[in-house]
């Protein structure tokens, strides 16, 4: 009996589809006060004081928390995961429209907001800045006052380059190698061009929340929805100088992370929060007031490419931007995954790579689905398709010439393995018919295909443990601190315990991240929950197997290379009548039906990057994926139809097929997503879309007639059974593959998305009158 | 001001004493402790507050309660009769259309909608239906193979 490969139902369906499910929005504590946030309305302003006197005066208003209780509270106010530039309150200045001036804690949430008209600041406005480009400028007000890192970094931070760059730059990541001068040299055309990329929303349907306790004997616990309890747990005893095993922080299930969950957001001010007040506080956001909390970062691509007539790479110079807005929050490390990814899935033997992390005045960009490789993918697989172009190259044959694959060297140095790049372009290549040519449907509704494709790193080097405690009824219990965000976690990990034990699923149950019950998991987050905790998870399964073994052998007194699991029982091979089930087992063991059998596993990876040169290791393992289109644009109106969509990506091994394809699909969406409709619109720093009537997101009227997603099965080494993530591949290639896709149909090439209507009928306007 | 009023939630009475400005969402989740309808926008266009008032989804985020009076109103806590799940559960459940689950509950009530109103209605119909309640995990196919296959369900049971 095997669970793996199977499309079992999700383990938590049952409580999804009754409305059930247990999310931080739901959670009340006895005397739990209710919080809201003053923000700021200015993108750049020194606070000159602050009088809180009229709000605290308000009817069933607690407390109010500004910069003058922080002293008292011994709090250090700044926190972060790369930089502490984050204010649990504002301190000096505000950095951005919306940034977090105070609160206050009422015993209902129209008090608290009545509150909050009460409270007095006195800003001096600030010179802003907006455009990366121009915050590196010499004479662009600074953001902050240099660079303060994290206490508790992680190790692949040492490669960031914090602070160092030009003004405004939170960390600069450079990569180099090979001989770049000579590598253009030896080029026969070399292309040069300019992508960019605005900031978008997560828009996970479940907004940011927390509660917060703060014991009087010094404890902290926090219930938040968060991607990474872990990290939270060491932010707040950064910021409120305590132990680890004081603080307890829970992630009950979430409705959506996308990556927007990752990192502090709001527990540092809940748990401020809850000191001053000295009662339980609850804070959920607004829809607003999550456009204001986390972003995508908008980036600037320059990408130079140098190409052999026959197509082959030779050179290639990339300077991103990323725009990471008032603060770092995971910046530095995005701005990092994506400049060693400005190669893209291709092997070019001279490179030279710079990409900063730059401070503007507008709402703190952090970690998304696809982590930096989206912005820089939209740029070099749209380049693929110029130089196919130039060169009168099938821009497949380009792309299949060029990728890499099993062995091959990456631009850090390290050797790539289960990588199958090509196999996962010519499926989709095969998918929409790509040799067959796009016929328009009428002289005005012209139709075009595209193709793009991807390279990806994991999170590396990261730490992950589980325990696993069998009952004394033979049921399981996994204690693990992977979060269920909706992508099926709960059911892989069951799914790999049920292997190891030969246990039905019914009899598992997963323990959801509690930092006092479930060990150390850095994040979930990076598609990263398969490979390390579903290791992690089968170690600790094959411990408690090893024990029940060496259980029933003495029980039975048989050796213990003579025994099998099957179904729930241990089983002497050959005589199946003298099987002990493991509650049976357990009975004998302990004399009577009591006690446990604990497993433990812990699964890490390692890998470090020179600061220098970028080279050395970057990823545990590499994720690939391949997008197909085909795209008919009415010339009359500029809109894109989109045709046909078809998502690729490695899986290594497939755990759920169901769970694998909806985190294809869900990818797919979130593509056209950002390739049709999202952007942040700001006018002056003031963001001006921030709610769904004016951001729009996909809906089920933009869900493709033909859509499809492949799952190919190169097995990693090291995987569990193979496995790797599949939560985001497929993501990035949606926008470049779209936007090849309308070249080919119409002929003009949208450099900056999303691909609007509006932008489509100027280009071929412009396009006209250049002919003219 | 506050207003005494009388609804039948999940095909029970409820007397209950609301504000004038208060929303059905904030009575069914701050009152009625029913948790299945959540915010996601706050502005009536997610769905994800769905519920059905006299048979009709409603956004409960922007619908007062006060005007819900005498009303009879289901949400997803009384879709499921008896400990069974309606078909669009079960379908959801089984092929994959809830991830995160959050707007589930709505899509589900929008779904039912959708199928009492026109039990044989067609894909491109559900999709257009549809097109109010967001979710932000799936990328939608595995929802409306789902309706789909609970269209064909109930179209056979009705049949029977």
């Amino acid at each position: 009996m095997t669970a793996i490969g199977e499309s079992v139902r999700r383990i938590d369906g049952l409580a999804k589809v009754t409305g059930s499910v247990e999310y931080t929005i739901n959670m009340e504590l006895p005397g739990m006060l209710h919080v809201k946030v003053l923000r700021s309305p200015y993108p750049h302003a020194r606070v000159v004081a602050i009088d809180a006197s009229r709000a605290e005066r308000v009817r069933g208003v607690r407390a109010v928390l500004t910069r003058d209780d922080l002293a008292r509270l011994n709090i250090d106010p700044y926190f972060g995961p790369v930089v502490r530039d984050q204010p649990v309150v504002a301190v000096d200045r505000v950095r951005y429209v919306g940034d977090t001036v105070a609160a206050v804690a009422a015993v209902d949430v129209e008090a608290a907001e009545e509150a909050l008209e009460q409270i007095a600041v006195d800003y001096e406005t600030l010179p802003a800045v907006f455009d990366p480009a121009e915050a590196m400028r010499p004479e662009a007000p600074r953001v902050h006052e240099g660079v303060r890192p994290a206490d508790v970094g992680f190790a692949d931070i040492r490669a960031l380059n914090l602070g160092e760059g030009g003004p405004n730059v939170a960390s600069h990541f450079i990569l180099r190698k090979g001989d770049l001068e000579a590598g253009f040299r030896e080029a026969d055309e070399v292309f040069e061009d300019e992508f960019s990329v605005p900031a978008i929303q997560h828009f996970a349907m479940e907004p940011h929340a927390a509660l917060a306790v703060a014991h009087a004997d010094g404890r902290i616990e926090v219930w938040s929805s968060t991607q990474n309890p872990s990290v939270i747990r060491e932010q707040l005893a950064e910021v409120f100088r305590t132990d680890l095993s004081k603080i307890r922080v829970v992630a009950p299930f979430l409705g959506g992370g996308y990556g927007g969950k990752t990192y502090p957001k709001l527990e540092p001010l809940v748990v401020a929060m809850a000191m001053k007040a000295g009662r339980p506080v609850r804070l959920i956001l607004t829809r607003e007031e999550v456009f204001y909390t986390v972003t995508r970062h908008a980036v600037v691509t320059r990408i130079r490419t140098g190409v052999k007539r026959d197509g082959r790479l030779v050179a290639r110079q990339c300077e991103l931007l990323f725009d990471t807005g008032a603060y770092a929050d995971i910046g530095p490390r995005t701005s990092k995954n994506g400049g060693y990814a400005a190669g893209g899935p291709y092997r070019i033997p001279h490179v030279a790579f710079d990409s900063y992390c730059v401070y503007t005045n507008k709402p703190p960009a952090g970690a998304f689905r696809g982590f930096g490789v989206p912005q820089i993918c939209w740029a070099y697989e749209q380049q693929m398709d110029v130089i196919a172009d130039r060169l009168g190259i099938d821009p497949l044959e380009l792309r299949l010439r060029n990728a890499v694959g099993e062995g091959d060297t990456f631009f850090t140095g390290e050797i790539l393995h289960a990588v199958p790049v090509r196999t996962l372009l010519q499926k989709c290549a095969e998918a929409v018919d790509w040799p067959a040519p796009s016929r328009p449907a009428s002289p005005t509704r012209r139709r075009g295909k595209g193709l793009a494709a991807m390279i990806k790193s994991t999170m590396t080097p990261t730490v992950s443990a589980a325990t696993l405690k069998m009952e004394e009824d033979g049921s399981v219990s996994v204690l693990s601190g992977t979060v269920e965000i909706g992508q099926g976690s709960d059911t892989m990990l069951a799914q790999m315990a049920a292997d190891v034990l030969a246990l039905p699923l019914e009899r598992i149950r997963v323990v959801h991240s509690d930092t006092s019950v479930t060990p150390y998991d850095q994040s979930t987050s990076s598609s990263r929950s398969t490979f390390s905790m579903g290791n992690a998870v089968r170690q600790a399964a094959l411990e408690v197997r090893e024990q029940l073994l060496r259980m029933a052998a003495t029980q039975l007194e048989i050796s213990v290379d003579d025994l099998e699991f099957r179904d729930g029982q241990v089983v002497p091979k050959g005589s199946p009548e003298r099987a002990l089930g493991y509650a049976e087992v357990i009975r004998r063991h302990f004399g009577m039906g009591v006690g446990s059998v604990m497993g433990r596993g812990t699964f890490t990876t390692t890998g470090h990057l020179d600061p220098q040169t970028g080279q050395g290791k970057a990823s545990a393992f590499w994720f690939t994926s391949a997008v197909g289109c085909e795209v008919e644009v009415d010339t009359e109106t500029g809109e894109v139809e989109i045709l046909s969509l078809v998502g690729a990506a490695n899986a290594g091994k497939v755990v759920n097929p169901v769970l694998a394809e909806g985190q294809v699909e869900g990818s797919l969406l979130f593509g056209i997503g950002s390739t049709a409709y999202e952007e942040m619109l700001y006018e002056g720093g003031q963001l001006v879309n921030p709610n769904l009537l004016d951001y729009r997101v996909p809906t089920m009227a933009d869900l493709p007639r033909d859509m499809r997603s492949i799952l190919v099965e190169d097995p990693h080494r090291e995987g569990p059974l193979g496995a790797i993530g599949v939560g985001e591949p497929v993501v990035a290639p949606v926008a470049p593959a779209i936007a090849n896709a309308v070249a080919r149909a119409v002929g003009v090439r949208i450099t900056a998305l999303p691909i609007t209507a509006e932008k489509i009928l100027r280009a071929l306007a412009d396009a006209q009158g250049g002919r003219a | 001001m506050r207003h005494d009023i009388v609804i039948r939630v999940n095909g029970r009475a409820e007397e209950l004493e609301v504000t004038s400005s208060e929303t059905l969402l904030e009575t069914l989740r701050n009152r009625l402790k029913l948790f299945g309808a959540r915010e996601g926008c706050g502005v009536g266009v997610c769905g994800a507050c769905t519920v059905l008032v006299d048979g009709r989804p409603v956004s409960s985020c922007t619908m007062l309660a006060a005007m819900t009076d005498g009303k009879e109103v289901l949400s997803i806590e009384g879709v499921a009769s008896d400990g069974t799940l309606h078909p669009l559960q079960e379908e959801m459940w089984a092929r994959g259309a809830t991830q995160c689950g959050y707007c589930t509950p709505g899509i589900i009530l929008a779904a039912k909608f959708v199928l009492d109103e026109n039990p044989r209605a067609s894909r491109e119909e559900i999709v257009r239906e549809m097109a109010g309640n967001i979710c932000r995990c799936t990328g939608y196919q595995k929802i409306v193979e789902a309706i789909l296959a609970a269209r064909d369900r109930l179209a056979s049971k009705g049949a029977r």
